[in-house]
């Protein structure tokens, strides 16, 4: 059976191929015109043998052909022949502009739904956030006066914000040091919302000061000299103060009252103020009533009561003093002869909300 | 470069026979007229390369009849089954009429010159898919070993060396076997598709 089968796949391999002896060519005749399951058996087997030649010849032709289209587009990188492509025919305009109608409807409808949900989102986040940051920022003035000073530990990265004052009309200013502590970038806020990027000259960290100046070279902070001066010596218990700071972007003004000379554990350099504060007002100028700013908030003592202290201006002077700045304080105190009013109205100019940022 | 002038029928025999020589004229001529219609008519560099392929191996397949006789050009030949071809490959692309090249004659109900051709080569094609498909379901060492034989043009000393056979001889009987597989395997998937 089984060479039976082989005798007829030589026989059709040796009749495809043209080699059958005339003889045996008249007995394959014979048989397949008597023998009709050989005939379909053996015509089967030629056409197999056929299919199998030509589609194997075929295939080498494509082969030969891909080389040659490799080889004659490796020669010249570009085709040796030139044309003008019109890659969008008129034709495809109709389908073309259904797909960019269908294409742009999707896109915009899909960017309606991400930016309305996004946004409710992001209320509720920045919600979180400004919450965050008040109690952090409270939480690191309390702890920089419970804490010893020279351990004044770092916060979390947050953005911080304070309040400055002027000390001199071309661009210098202080603030606390706890203010500035870590920032990457420090700039400054008037109350017309306007920033200018500040950075750090000197600082004191003991007492919690710290010297910057605007980078912008022919800065201004108002018009005139700085119509304040910074006293030398502590003011006396009692005297009535009052302060201009930034808790928020507005700016606040709040009075009161030195209730001690010395600040937090009898610290010298320091007041002790009856005066409501908040975070974000450290580094806010203290002023008495005939315009000398005799310091600057630093702390409270909790959160709920009126204690705040505050670094008295002696630790300015002393740390100008101390560094090679060439730096001109005011001498001439033009606020002495105005009203409160009109002495807040003056000193609005000259105060700033400092923005710290931190990575 | 030196390039031999051949004369059509010199280069027809030649194609037929799968000779690389005349191939390559036959390529270079004809890719440079027939290219740049296709990039005009919506076509990238890669269609150039399937479109002209195509078309070359349909002319290929028209010069192993031995009634084979070309009644035009082999330029005109081939750029006639290369428009029929491309036109096809769009109608296939966007199932809606297709559009006709402002040089391709008139429109509706037209005939396509050698329509017949490439409609055969479509039809063989199919037919040697088919076969591929059964060859692929043959298994090894069949498989491998037919196809040496038959798509590589290997001889059955290379493949007795390749497979293992002690001698050509008994590679033959194996190459028997496995055709009497294949066969089994061929005709009775095209019965059962009836």
């Amino acid at each position: 059976m089984i060479s039976r089968d082989f005798n007829n796949w030589q026989l059709a391999e040796a009749f495809k191929a043209e080699m059958l002896p005339a003889v045996e060519l008249a007995a394959l005749q014979t048989r397949l015109e008597t023998d009709p399951v050989f005939a379909t058996e053996f015509h089967e087997c030629v056409r197999m043998i056929t299919a199998l030649n030509e589609s194997g010849k075929q295939k080498q032709f494509r082969n030969m052909l891909v080389n040659i289209h490799h080889d004659q587009t490796e020669k010249s990188t570009k085709p040796n022949w030139k044309v003008r492509t019109i890659p969008l025919r008129t034709h495809y305009l109709r389908t073309g502009a259904v797909a960019a109608g269908i294409a742009l409807l999707t896109t915009l409808s899909t960017f309606w739904i991400v930016t309305h949900n996004e946004k409710k989102r992001s209320s509720q986040y920045s919600l979180l956030k400004r919450e965050l940051e008040t109690i952090k920022r409270s939480q690191s003035a309390i702890i920089r006066n419970i804490n010893t000073p020279q351990n004044t530990t770092p916060v979390a990265p947050a953005n911080f914000s304070g309040t400055g004052f002027a000390i001199s009309n071309d661009g210098y200013f202080v603030t606390n040091y706890h203010v500035t502590e870590g920032a990457d970038s420090v700039y400054i806020q008037n109350k017309e919302g306007e920033y200018f990027k500040a950075h750090l000259v000197t600082f004191d960290k003991t007492s919690d000061v710290a010297i910057l100046k605007v980078q912008q070279s022919n800065f201004r902070f108002s018009k005139g000299e700085v119509p304040y001066t910074l006293a030398a010596n502590k003011k006396t218990l009692g005297s009535k103060v009052f302060t201009l700071g930034y808790p928020q972007d507005e700016i606040v003004y709040n009075e009161g009252y030195i209730s001690s000379k010395n600040g937090f554990l009898g610290d010298s350099m320091q007041y002790r103020l009856e005066i409501p504060a908040v975070p974000g007002q450290s580094g806010a100028p203290v002023v008495d009533n005939s315009g000398n700013v005799i310091g600057l908030i630093t702390g409270k003592e909790s959160e709920s009561s009126g204690t705040t202290y505050a670094v008295s201006t002696k630790a300015i002077h002393r740390l100008i003093a101390n560094s090679d700045l060439k730096l001109k304080l005011p001498k001439a105190n033009k606020l002495s002869k105005l009203n409160r009013e009109q002495q807040v109205e003056k000193l609005e100019l000259y105060t700033y909300s400092v923005k710290v940022y931190k990575r | 470069m030196y390039q031999p002038l051949y004369t059509e029928q010199q280069l027809l025999a030649g194609l037929a026979k799968g000779e690389r020589m005349a191939t390559d004229v036959v390529y270079r001529q004809h890719i440079k007229i027939v290219g740049p219609w296709i990039l005009q008519n919506g076509g990238s560099e890669s269609d150039v390369g399937d479109v002209f392929q195509e078309a070359m191996v349909v002319l290929y397949e028209k010069a192993q009849q031995e009634d084979f006789r070309l009644s035009c050009k082999i330029g005109t030949y081939l750029f006639a089954v290369c428009k029929y071809i491309w036109y096809k490959k769009l109608q296939g692309a966007q199932k809606q009429p297709g559009f006709l090249p402002d040089n391709a004659g008139n429109d509706e109900g037209r005939d396509w010159a050698y329509e017949d051709d490439v409609n055969a080569y479509k039809e063989r094609e199919a037919h040697y898919q088919n076969l591929d498909i059964a060859l692929d379901h043959l298994g090894e060492p069949c498989r491998s070993l037919l196809k040496a034989f038959y798509h590589n043009d290997k001889s059955m000393q290379e493949i007795a060396a390749e497979f293992g056979y002690t001698n050509p001889d008994n590679a033959k009987t194996q190459k028997y076997k496995c055709l009497n597989r294949l066969r089994k395997i061929f005709y009775g998937a095209q019965t059962k598709m009836r």
